[in-house]
Protein backbone atom coordinates (compact mmCIF):
# COMPACT_ATOMS: atom_id res chain seq x y z
CA UNK A 1 0.00 0.00 0.00
CA UNK A 2 2.68 2.43 1.05
CA UNK A 3 4.81 1.59 -1.98
CA UNK A 4 1.80 2.15 -4.22
CA UNK A 5 1.17 5.55 -2.69
CA UNK A 6 4.85 6.39 -3.10
CA UNK A 7 4.77 5.23 -6.74
CA UNK A 8 1.62 7.21 -7.33
CA UNK A 9 3.18 10.24 -5.71
CA UNK A 10 6.17 9.76 -8.03
CA UNK A 11 8.27 12.56 -6.64
CA UNK A 12 5.39 15.01 -6.54
CA UNK A 13 4.74 17.12 -3.52
CA UNK A 14 3.57 14.17 -1.45
CA UNK A 15 4.81 12.72 1.83
CA UNK A 16 4.00 9.22 3.10
CA UNK A 17 4.45 7.94 6.66
CA UNK A 18 3.55 4.52 8.00
CA UNK A 19 3.22 2.69 11.27
CA UNK A 20 2.74 -1.04 11.94
CA UNK A 21 1.20 -2.12 15.20
CA UNK A 22 2.62 -5.20 16.76
CA UNK A 23 0.90 -6.96 19.61
CA UNK A 24 4.25 -8.08 21.04
CA UNK A 25 5.54 -4.50 21.23
CA UNK A 26 2.30 -2.94 22.44
CA UNK A 27 3.83 -1.41 25.58
CA UNK A 28 6.57 0.55 23.78
CA UNK A 29 4.07 1.68 21.16
CA UNK A 30 2.66 4.63 23.09
CA UNK A 31 0.60 7.31 21.30
CA UNK A 32 3.43 9.83 21.67
CA UNK A 33 6.10 7.54 20.28
CA UNK A 34 3.85 6.40 17.42
CA UNK A 35 3.05 9.96 16.35
CA UNK A 36 6.74 10.77 16.79
CA UNK A 37 7.65 7.91 14.45
CA UNK A 38 5.20 9.24 11.84
CA UNK A 39 6.60 12.74 12.26
CA UNK A 40 10.13 11.42 11.81
CA UNK A 41 9.24 10.04 8.39
CA UNK A 42 7.55 13.26 7.33
CA UNK A 43 10.62 15.24 8.35
CA UNK A 44 12.83 12.93 6.28
CA UNK A 45 10.40 13.50 3.37
CA UNK A 46 10.60 17.26 3.81
CA UNK A 47 14.33 17.06 3.23
CA UNK A 48 15.23 19.45 6.01
CA UNK A 49 14.45 19.72 9.70
CA UNK A 50 11.98 22.60 10.29
CA UNK A 51 13.55 25.46 12.20
CA UNK A 52 11.03 25.32 15.05
CA UNK A 53 11.88 21.65 15.57
CA UNK A 54 15.61 22.38 15.80
CA UNK A 55 14.80 25.11 18.31
CA UNK A 56 12.63 22.79 20.45
CA UNK A 57 15.41 20.20 20.33
CA UNK A 58 18.02 22.71 21.48
CA UNK A 59 15.75 23.97 24.28
CA UNK A 60 15.09 20.55 25.80
CA UNK A 61 18.85 20.07 26.22
CA UNK A 62 18.68 22.64 29.03
CA UNK A 63 16.77 20.15 31.16
CA UNK A 64 18.92 17.73 33.10
CA UNK A 65 19.35 14.64 30.94
CA UNK A 66 17.23 16.21 28.21
CA UNK A 67 13.51 15.83 27.85
CA UNK A 68 11.46 13.85 25.39
CA UNK A 69 8.96 15.86 23.36
CA UNK A 70 5.56 16.14 25.02
CA UNK A 71 2.50 14.73 23.34
CA UNK A 72 1.04 18.16 22.58
CA UNK A 73 4.36 19.26 21.05
CA UNK A 74 4.44 16.22 18.77
CA UNK A 75 0.85 16.85 17.65
CA UNK A 76 1.66 20.49 16.89
CA UNK A 77 4.77 19.55 14.92
CA UNK A 78 2.80 16.86 13.08
CA UNK A 79 0.13 19.40 12.17
CA UNK A 80 2.79 21.76 10.85
CA UNK A 81 4.66 19.04 8.91
CA UNK A 82 1.53 17.60 7.30
CA UNK A 83 0.42 21.04 6.11
CA UNK A 84 3.64 21.52 4.13
CA UNK A 85 2.98 18.68 1.69
CA UNK A 86 0.03 16.52 0.78
CA UNK A 87 0.40 13.81 3.40
CA UNK A 88 -0.61 10.16 3.54
CA UNK A 89 -0.50 8.42 6.90
CA UNK A 90 -0.83 4.61 6.93
CA UNK A 91 -1.51 2.64 10.08
CA UNK A 92 -1.54 -1.14 10.01
CA UNK A 93 -3.32 -3.39 12.53
CA UNK A 94 -4.80 -0.64 14.70
CA UNK A 95 -6.76 -3.32 16.57
CA UNK A 96 -3.45 -4.51 18.07
CA UNK A 97 -3.03 -1.18 19.86
CA UNK A 98 -3.86 -0.97 23.59
CA UNK A 99 -7.45 0.45 23.77
CA UNK A 100 -6.46 3.45 25.94
CA UNK A 101 -3.65 4.30 23.53
CA UNK A 102 -6.02 3.96 20.61
CA UNK A 103 -8.41 6.57 22.03
CA UNK A 104 -5.58 9.06 22.44
CA UNK A 105 -4.01 8.26 19.07
CA UNK A 106 -7.26 8.64 17.13
CA UNK A 107 -8.03 11.88 18.98
CA UNK A 108 -4.65 13.29 17.97
CA UNK A 109 -5.02 12.15 14.35
CA UNK A 110 -8.37 13.90 14.31
CA UNK A 111 -6.62 17.11 15.42
CA UNK A 112 -4.14 16.68 12.57
CA UNK A 113 -7.00 16.20 10.09
CA UNK A 114 -8.77 19.30 11.32
CA UNK A 115 -5.62 21.33 10.91
CA UNK A 116 -4.60 19.96 7.51
CA UNK A 117 -7.79 18.73 5.78
CA UNK A 118 -5.88 17.48 2.70
CA UNK A 119 -4.15 14.79 4.78
CA UNK A 120 -5.31 11.25 4.02
CA UNK A 121 -5.22 8.41 6.54
CA UNK A 122 -5.24 4.72 5.65
CA UNK A 123 -6.01 2.28 8.46
CA UNK A 124 -6.25 -1.51 8.56
CA UNK A 125 -7.68 -3.58 11.39
CA UNK A 126 -10.21 -6.15 12.42
CA UNK A 127 -13.90 -5.25 11.97
CA UNK A 128 -14.67 -4.66 15.66
CA UNK A 129 -12.84 -1.32 15.79
CA UNK A 130 -14.85 0.09 12.91
CA UNK A 131 -17.43 2.03 15.00
CA UNK A 132 -14.68 3.48 17.17
CA UNK A 133 -12.74 4.77 14.14
CA UNK A 134 -15.88 6.40 12.74
CA UNK A 135 -16.64 8.06 16.06
CA UNK A 136 -13.13 9.33 16.85
CA UNK A 137 -12.39 10.59 13.36
CA UNK A 138 -15.49 12.76 13.06
CA UNK A 139 -17.24 10.32 10.75
CA UNK A 140 -15.02 11.13 7.78
CA UNK A 141 -14.36 7.44 7.16
CA UNK A 142 -14.92 5.15 4.17
CA UNK A 143 -14.82 1.47 5.12
CA UNK A 144 -13.83 -1.30 2.77
CA UNK A 145 -13.87 -5.01 3.57
CA UNK A 146 -10.70 -6.93 2.70
CA UNK A 147 -10.96 -10.57 1.76
CA UNK A 148 -8.52 -12.99 0.26
CA UNK A 149 -9.15 -13.05 -3.47
CA UNK A 150 -8.72 -16.32 -5.35
CA UNK A 151 -6.51 -14.55 -7.90
CA UNK A 152 -4.19 -13.46 -5.13
CA UNK A 153 -3.95 -16.98 -3.73
CA UNK A 154 -3.08 -18.38 -7.16
CA UNK A 155 -0.50 -15.63 -7.65
CA UNK A 156 1.03 -16.45 -4.31
CA UNK A 157 1.11 -20.20 -5.08
CA UNK A 158 2.82 -19.58 -8.43
CA UNK A 159 5.50 -17.52 -6.77
CA UNK A 160 6.10 -20.19 -4.12
CA UNK A 161 6.22 -22.97 -6.72
CA UNK A 162 8.87 -21.02 -8.63
CA UNK A 163 10.97 -20.97 -5.48
CA UNK A 164 10.63 -24.74 -5.04
CA UNK A 165 13.98 -26.15 -3.99
CA UNK A 166 13.14 -29.69 -5.21
CA UNK A 167 11.60 -29.08 -8.64
CA UNK A 168 12.28 -32.70 -9.69
CA UNK A 169 9.56 -33.88 -7.32
CA UNK A 170 7.05 -31.71 -9.16
CA UNK A 171 5.14 -32.61 -12.29
CA UNK A 172 2.42 -30.79 -14.15
CA UNK A 173 -0.44 -32.83 -12.68
CA UNK A 174 0.72 -32.23 -9.09
CA UNK A 175 1.10 -28.54 -9.84
CA UNK A 176 -2.41 -28.40 -11.30
CA UNK A 177 -3.73 -30.17 -8.19
CA UNK A 178 -2.04 -27.65 -5.91
CA UNK A 179 -3.37 -24.70 -7.87
CA UNK A 180 -6.89 -26.12 -7.77
CA UNK A 181 -7.13 -27.56 -4.25
CA UNK A 182 -5.51 -24.90 -2.10
CA UNK A 183 -7.66 -21.95 -3.30
CA UNK A 184 -10.72 -24.15 -2.75
CA UNK A 185 -9.74 -24.93 0.83
CA UNK A 186 -8.86 -21.32 1.57
CA UNK A 187 -12.24 -20.22 0.25
CA UNK A 188 -13.95 -22.61 2.65
CA UNK A 189 -11.79 -21.36 5.52
CA UNK A 190 -12.71 -17.71 4.98
CA UNK A 191 -16.16 -18.41 3.62
CA UNK A 192 -15.50 -16.42 0.47
CA UNK B 1 53.44 19.57 13.77
CA UNK B 2 50.39 21.31 12.31
CA UNK B 3 47.70 22.83 14.52
CA UNK B 4 45.41 20.03 13.35
CA UNK B 5 47.47 17.14 14.64
CA UNK B 6 44.87 16.34 17.34
CA UNK B 7 42.78 14.49 14.72
CA UNK B 8 45.63 12.11 14.07
CA UNK B 9 46.08 11.25 17.72
CA UNK B 10 44.80 7.68 18.18
CA UNK B 11 44.36 8.24 21.91
CA UNK B 12 42.05 11.15 21.39
CA UNK B 13 38.66 10.46 22.95
CA UNK B 14 37.18 13.81 21.98
CA UNK B 15 33.76 13.55 20.39
CA UNK B 16 33.15 14.88 16.90
CA UNK B 17 31.52 18.20 17.89
CA UNK B 18 34.43 18.96 20.17
CA UNK B 19 36.87 18.14 17.41
CA UNK B 20 34.85 20.35 15.13
CA UNK B 21 34.94 23.27 17.54
CA UNK B 22 38.62 22.75 18.05
CA UNK B 23 39.18 22.75 14.33
CA UNK B 24 37.20 25.90 13.70
CA UNK B 25 39.04 27.69 16.51
CA UNK B 26 42.37 26.50 15.15
CA UNK B 27 41.37 27.69 11.73
CA UNK B 28 40.53 31.13 13.03
CA UNK B 29 43.82 31.32 14.88
CA UNK B 30 45.67 29.94 11.92
CA UNK B 31 48.25 32.33 10.50
CA UNK B 32 47.98 33.34 6.87
CA UNK B 33 50.87 31.09 5.97
CA UNK B 34 48.74 28.02 6.70
CA UNK B 35 45.91 28.91 4.38
CA UNK B 36 47.51 27.07 1.44
CA UNK B 37 47.38 23.83 3.42
CA UNK B 38 44.54 22.14 1.55
CA UNK B 39 44.71 19.01 3.66
CA UNK B 40 43.70 20.98 6.74
CA UNK B 41 40.78 22.56 4.96
CA UNK B 42 39.54 19.21 3.73
CA UNK B 43 39.54 17.93 7.26
CA UNK B 44 37.58 20.93 8.41
CA UNK B 45 34.88 20.61 5.77
CA UNK B 46 34.45 16.88 6.45
CA UNK B 47 33.97 17.50 10.16
CA UNK B 48 31.50 20.23 9.41
CA UNK B 49 29.46 17.84 7.28
CA UNK B 50 29.39 15.20 10.02
CA UNK B 51 28.22 17.69 12.60
CA UNK B 52 25.19 18.70 10.53
CA UNK B 53 24.26 15.08 9.74
CA UNK B 54 24.77 14.23 13.38
CA UNK B 55 22.39 16.94 14.55
CA UNK B 56 19.73 15.81 12.12
CA UNK B 57 19.86 12.19 13.24
CA UNK B 58 19.91 13.30 16.88
CA UNK B 59 16.74 15.31 16.32
CA UNK B 60 15.06 12.41 14.54
CA UNK B 61 16.00 10.02 17.34
CA UNK B 62 14.69 12.51 19.89
CA UNK B 63 11.27 12.64 18.17
CA UNK B 64 10.65 8.95 18.78
CA UNK B 65 12.53 5.83 19.83
CA UNK B 66 10.47 3.76 17.37
CA UNK B 67 11.58 2.98 13.85
CA UNK B 68 8.96 1.33 11.61
CA UNK B 69 11.32 1.02 8.65
CA UNK B 70 12.64 -2.53 9.32
CA UNK B 71 9.08 -3.83 9.56
CA UNK B 72 8.16 -2.11 6.29
CA UNK B 73 11.16 -3.64 4.53
CA UNK B 74 10.33 -7.07 5.91
CA UNK B 75 6.80 -6.84 4.47
CA UNK B 76 8.16 -5.53 1.17
CA UNK B 77 10.47 -8.55 0.93
CA UNK B 78 7.78 -11.08 1.73
CA UNK B 79 5.03 -9.66 -0.40
CA UNK B 80 4.33 -11.25 -3.78
CA UNK B 81 4.21 -8.71 -6.61
CA UNK B 82 0.72 -7.44 -7.49
CA UNK B 83 -1.02 -9.14 -4.57
CA UNK B 84 -4.07 -7.12 -3.57
CA UNK B 85 -3.90 -4.93 -6.61
CA UNK B 86 -7.68 -5.15 -6.91
CA UNK B 87 -7.90 -2.76 -3.96
CA UNK B 88 -6.25 0.02 -5.95
CA UNK B 89 -8.93 -0.35 -8.61
CA UNK B 90 -11.87 0.07 -6.22
CA UNK B 91 -13.93 3.26 -6.33
CA UNK B 92 -13.39 3.61 -2.59
CA UNK B 93 -9.61 3.68 -2.89
CA UNK B 94 -9.61 5.92 -5.94
CA UNK B 95 -11.83 8.58 -4.50
CA UNK B 96 -10.03 8.46 -1.15
CA UNK B 97 -6.55 8.89 -2.64
CA UNK B 98 -7.65 11.52 -5.16
CA UNK B 99 -9.69 13.65 -2.76
CA UNK B 100 -8.35 16.32 -0.49
CA UNK B 101 -7.23 18.70 -3.20
CA UNK B 102 -8.08 22.34 -2.96
CA UNK B 103 -11.72 22.97 -2.11
CA UNK B 104 -12.49 19.26 -2.14
CA UNK B 105 -13.88 17.46 0.83
CA UNK B 106 -14.45 13.69 0.69
CA UNK B 107 -13.63 11.18 3.41
CA UNK B 108 -10.16 11.67 4.82
CA UNK B 109 -9.91 8.15 6.21
CA UNK B 110 -10.00 4.79 4.46
CA UNK B 111 -10.48 1.88 6.85
CA UNK B 112 -9.78 -1.57 5.40
CA UNK B 113 -11.06 -4.27 7.67
CA UNK B 114 -11.00 -8.01 7.70
CA UNK B 115 -10.45 -11.00 9.95
CA UNK B 116 -7.04 -12.26 11.03
CA UNK B 117 -4.86 -13.60 8.23
CA UNK B 118 -6.80 -12.32 5.21
CA UNK B 119 -3.77 -10.26 4.18
CA UNK B 120 -4.56 -6.71 5.28
CA UNK B 121 -0.89 -5.98 5.84
CA UNK B 122 0.18 -7.24 2.43
CA UNK B 123 -2.24 -5.44 0.15
CA UNK B 124 -0.25 -3.66 -2.48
Amino acid sequence: MIDSLCDQAGGQNVAVACFYFDFAARQEQSPTSILGALLKQLVVGLGEVPEEMTRAYEEQKNFIGGRRPRHTDIVKMLQAASSKKRTFICIDALDECVPEHRVKLLGSLNQVLQNSPATRIFVTGRPHIRPEIGRRLSGRVTSLPISTKTDDIIRYLHSRLEEDTTPDAMDSSLEADILRKIPEDVSEMYDM
Amino acid sequence: MTPLSSTQNPNSTASLPIIYNTLTCEKEKMPESFSHNTHSFNTISVSNHFTVADDRSNILAWLSPLDPKPRHQDIQDRRVENIGEWLLQTDEFRSWSASGGEGESGDAVLFCYGGPGVGKTYIR
